[in-house]
């Protein structure tokens, strides 16, 4: 079991929620890991590929596969830059001689909590964050990636902290990328109903593994005057006892 | 590319969005549906193989439909049937009106088809002096406000019943006997009684084809389409080629898999099976039996490997009732005969001219459809090509630039780093200006209906300089 | 009209060039997996479901009994006509009708507008969803969908386990006729915010007259 990780920062989070990036490393080197980040990596080509330009998605996934083709095991705080990995450049290299290593290094990404839970097999990180929170399952970690229980398990060992079930967790927050501005009424829309259900869970922080989803929550919450604070499940996991 | 289907559907989802009565009604109707398909699930002991099932059994019939199409009309003319092969619309159009226009067909009853939506039968039929009454509840009641179905399988979701009460005191005033839901249902019932028992030609779709009986399989639970394949002397099933399944046995599965999906039932209450028109010593039914076999685009579609899956749709209507877009917007937003993400996926393959490409980007690719879909369409995969093939399909020249641009930033951390930097500034530029939100907002895409994010002071890597070793 | 059709070939033509490519599509492996649970006691079950899908039954020993029920729902039905599969235990049950009403005979006819109660037999009852499987050579296609009460006579020995099963009799016995379904429950329909009204176009009433195995 190689104690090395090599941690895949979604472009986003690098410019604009660095925390989120910051409190993965803390995690993992409190439970012993080693954390190496490849300061070339940009961008794994999401937007470019669901906005249906995959030729200019191409490159940047080739790129992604030089930046990270050495690691063991590459850990990503995103289920959603997870999944462009691990689902769709298999899909995106099909027919060039990328394939097969494409193929080959999504069997070694892992979004965050699938991580802790499935490989370093570590189910409590010895946090401390005593407020109530409820959690988003966000879709891509969800629905392609098939990760439920790894972030739930993850809370409910957290000391002090209280987990109030969000009904309907498992729909859309809304954001989908370029969708988002695209089609922006529709976006909000959806983005309001899921407001409206963190709300009424009363709980005083929502959680996801997706930071994009926590991105959007946080604009239609504040844009709602609504109060649940978004915060990334890597926050709350770095938070220790005082 | 015609720009009109994409303003009209801008047009009519912001006015959607905003109505947050409509909201509150379908999400009420979805509730419901949804407690009820989580039980209906419960009935089988593997769902997912249920699925995986039907998958295979549709597939197989897709890629031997000549076969099978073959097989299915031969059986039913032995019977004493007529099989119609339309490649079009207008075609399907044609042999339907002339049938009915030769066999001297006043009055018309129709049992659900979205086929018969989406070559727009109805206004045919009445062109020529004939009187056409839909006759499922769903369909009488949009048919009476003169609206198109705004679901595939529950065509007056988007109705309360106070709202289907002022229509039917307009419409049927002397059927009225009461404003709940039941006496609702009487005032329909005896007014559509009067067009069954007088009407010459019943219309029905087809759940399935089935290829070995030479049968047609239609599934209703009012009774409507049994009564509309029964009492009129002429019987006109019309569907899509790719409604066939290959064997009886097939619909062991299929049946209960399909009520599921649809409603959460464990069948659907008339599961029926038309073979032909009145047989020698049978006591009733009609003289004649026609089956029109619609094309119309569709081996276009499978003619495409990508998308050929398309084609195994069982028009369950789960994939508009699991997708939060269809929750928003409803069914008449999207301008097209079948909505949701199945009719993003279809609409642009089966009329690649018409101008609907815009309704694969009008998703968040949340997936919820491909998880719900029973027989297993990726449908988000779907919703993928067609934006792909959208995008060299009609050039985009301003999203061209900006995914050359993107590409160009990403392929060197050193570009990245700039634009990030630039992008950062932007942002805390706008807010310090308080433009954020207005219409000098460069963000605005993002800030007219949310919060701009908080800009950090320095970026993850920057963070990585100093704390990078431990 | 029904003569010449040049689009057939013109469309198979398509559709063949289309899956000329065509690949193996069975995957053994989910084909095999089971669906269903199994159904160890297919009369139990059979009850159950007819109980959940709004199906009357009355179970009776023998043929005394049957007729007995037979009385019972007949004196539960409105005025109007009647409506009988011309078959031997009928006959002898309807010389118990009121002789106010008229009674048809599927040998004589389809029922008509008015009749209020249609009697019929069936090829058999499935346990899995509570289904009466009926075709066109049970009394006529209008006999089970016209009136607002239906009632279907047969005896325990017809229950069979599931759908499949049923499929195999329509497959063995029943490809000539017009018309084979399984009729799950009474005439429903949810299309007005989802809730459930029963009576929408057919049968208000579904009777199933289940006699015990000689």
């Amino acid at each position: 079991m190689p104690k090395t990780v090599s941690l895949f920062v979604p472009c986003f989070v690098d410019q604009l929620q660095p925390q989120v990036a910051i409190d993965t490393v803390k995690v993992l080197r409190r439970i012993g890991y080693t954390v190496h980040f490849p300061e070339d990596q940009t961008c794994c080509g999401q937007p470019a590929f669901n906005s249906g330009f995959w030729d200019e998605a191409r490159p940047c996934a080739e790129r992604f596969l030089k930046i990270f083709g050495a690691s063991d095991v590459i850990v990503c705080p995103s289920g959603s830059c997870t999944s462009m990995v691990k689902s769709h450049y298999p899909e995106l290299l099909k027919d060039t001689p990328s394939y097969n290593d494409a193929v080959t290094l999504g069997q070694r990404v892992y979004e965050l909590s699938q991580f802790l839970i499935r490989v370093a097999q570590i189910s409590d990180v010895g946090s401390w964050f005593p407020h109530s929170v409820t959690y988003h399952a966000s879709c891509h970690a969800t629905r392609e990636l098939g990760i439920h229980d790894e972030p739930l398990t993850l809370l409910k060992n957290v000391r002090g902290l209280e987990l109030r079930s969000l009904p309907h967790e498992e729909d859309c927050c809304g954001f989908g990328g370029t969708f988002s501005t695209k089609f922006g009424m529709i976006s909000a829309a959806m983005g309001d109903t899921k407001a409206g259900n963190i709300e009424a869970t009363k709980a005083e922080y929502v959680t996801s593994i997706d930071p994009s989803c926590l991105i959007h929550l946080a604009g239609i919450i504040g844009h709602t005057r609504r109060s649940s604070k978004p915060i990334h499940l890597a926050s709350i996991l770095a938070q220790e006892a005082q | 590319m015609s720009t009109i289907p994409l303003q009209e559907f801008l047009r009519r989802a912001t006015e959607k969005c905003a109505d947050l009565t409509h909201r509150a009604t379908i999400q009420r109707n979805i509730d419901s549906y949804d407690v009820a398909v989580a039980k209906g699930k419960q009935r089988f002991s593997d769902w997912e193989a249920a699925r995986s099932r039907c998958s295979e059994i549709k597939a197989e019939a897709i890629a031997h439909l000549d076969r099978y199409l073959e097989q299915f009309e031969g059986k039913v003319k032995e019977r004493g049937g007529h099989v119609f092969w339309a490649e079009t619309a207008e075609d399907a159009r044609q042999y339907i009106a002339g049938l009915a226009q030769s066999r001297g067909v006043k009055t018309i009853v129709k049992s659900k088809s979205m086929v018969t939506e989406e070559i727009h039968l109805s206004g045919a039929l009445e062109k020529q002096g004939a009187a056409v009454w839909e006759t499922d509840l769903g369909e009488y009641i949009v048919q009476l406000r003169n609206e198109p179905p705004y679901h595939i399988v529950t065509p007056a979701m988007h109705l309360t019943r106070v709202q289907i009460a002022q229509t039917f005191r307009e419409k049927i005033p002397s059927e009225m006997n009461g404003e709940e839901p039941p006496q609702l249902v009487a005032a329909a019932r005896r007014k559509l009684r009067k067009a069954f028992f007088s009407a010459e030609m019943g219309i029905s779709g087809a759940n399935f084809l089935v290829a070995d009986a030479g049968m047609v399989a239609i599934s209703t639970n009012e009774g409507n389409g049994r009564l509309t394949t029964t009492l009129p002397r002429i019987h006109v099933a019309i569907t899509g080629i790719e409604k066939i399944i290959p064997r009886l046995s097939d619909l062991a599965t299929l049946w209960p898999v399909l009520a599921t999906a649809g409603t959460g039932q464990p069948i659907t209450t008339y599961s029926t099976l038309i073979g032909g028109p009145r047989q020698p010593g049978e006591t009733d039914g009609p003289e004649e039996f026609h089956v029109v076999l619609l094309d119309n685009g569709r081996s276009q579609v499978l003619a495409s490997r990508e998308h050929r899956e398309m084609l195994k749709c069982i028009r369950c209507g789960a994939c508009l009732n699991v997708c939060p877009v269809y929750r928003q917007i409803g069914g008449h937003a999207y301008g097209t005969t079948y909505q949701g993400p199945i009719g993003s996926v279809l609409t642009p393959n089966l009329k690649p001219s018409a101008g609907f490409e815009h309704l694969a980007f009008a998703s968040s690719l949340c997936s919820a459809c491909g998880s719900a879909c029973p027989v297993r369409i990726n449908l988000p995969h779907q919703l993928l090509l067609n934006r792909r093939d959208a995008m060299a399909k009609t050039g985009q020249s301003g999203s061209r630039t900006m995914f050359r641009l993107f590409r160009w930033t990403a392929m060197s951390s050193v570009r990245f780093r700039v634009m990030g930097w630039l992008s950062r500034k932007g942002i805390s530029t706008a807010k310090a200006l308080g433009i954020a939100g207005s219409k000098l907002d460069p963000m605005r895409p993002w800030t007219q209906y949310r919060n701009g994010p908080e800009v950090p002071t320095q970026t993850f890597r920057e963070w990585w300089r100093t704390h990078g070793r431990q | 009209m029904a003569g010449s059709n040049p689009q057939r070939e013109r469309i198979l033509a398509r559709v063949r060039a289309a899956t000329a490519d065509n690949v193996p599509t069975t995957a053994p492996a989910a084909s095999k997996a089971p669906i269903f649970a199994e159904i160890p006691d297919p009369l139990e079950r059979f009850l159950r479901e007819c109980a959940a899908n709004l199906t009357e039954v009355i179970c009776t020993r023998d043929s005394m009994e049957s007729a007995a029920a037979c009385d019972r729902v007949l004196q539960s039905l409105p005025p109007g006509e009647l409506f009988f599969q011309d078959t031997p235990v009928f006959r002898s049950w309807a010389s118990h009708v009121d002789s106010a009403r008229t009674v048809r005979w599927s040998s004589g006819g389809p029922p008509s507008e008015s009749t209020q109660a249609t009697f019929t037999l069936a090829h058999g009852f499935v346990a899995q969803t509570g289904s009466i499987l009926s075709s066109s050579l049970c009394g006529g296609r209008g006999a089970s969908i016209v009136a607002p009460c239906h009632v279907v006579f047969g005896t325990t020995e017809q229950v069979v386990a599931d759908i499949d099963a049923a499929l195999q009799i329509a497959n063995h016995d029943l490809l000539s006729a017009s018309y084979v379904g399984l009729i799950s429950g009474s005439s429903r329909t949810a299309d007005i915010e989802k809730i459930l009204v029963q009576g929408a176009h057919g049968p208000l009433r579904v009777v199933v007259i289940l006699q015990a195995a000689s």
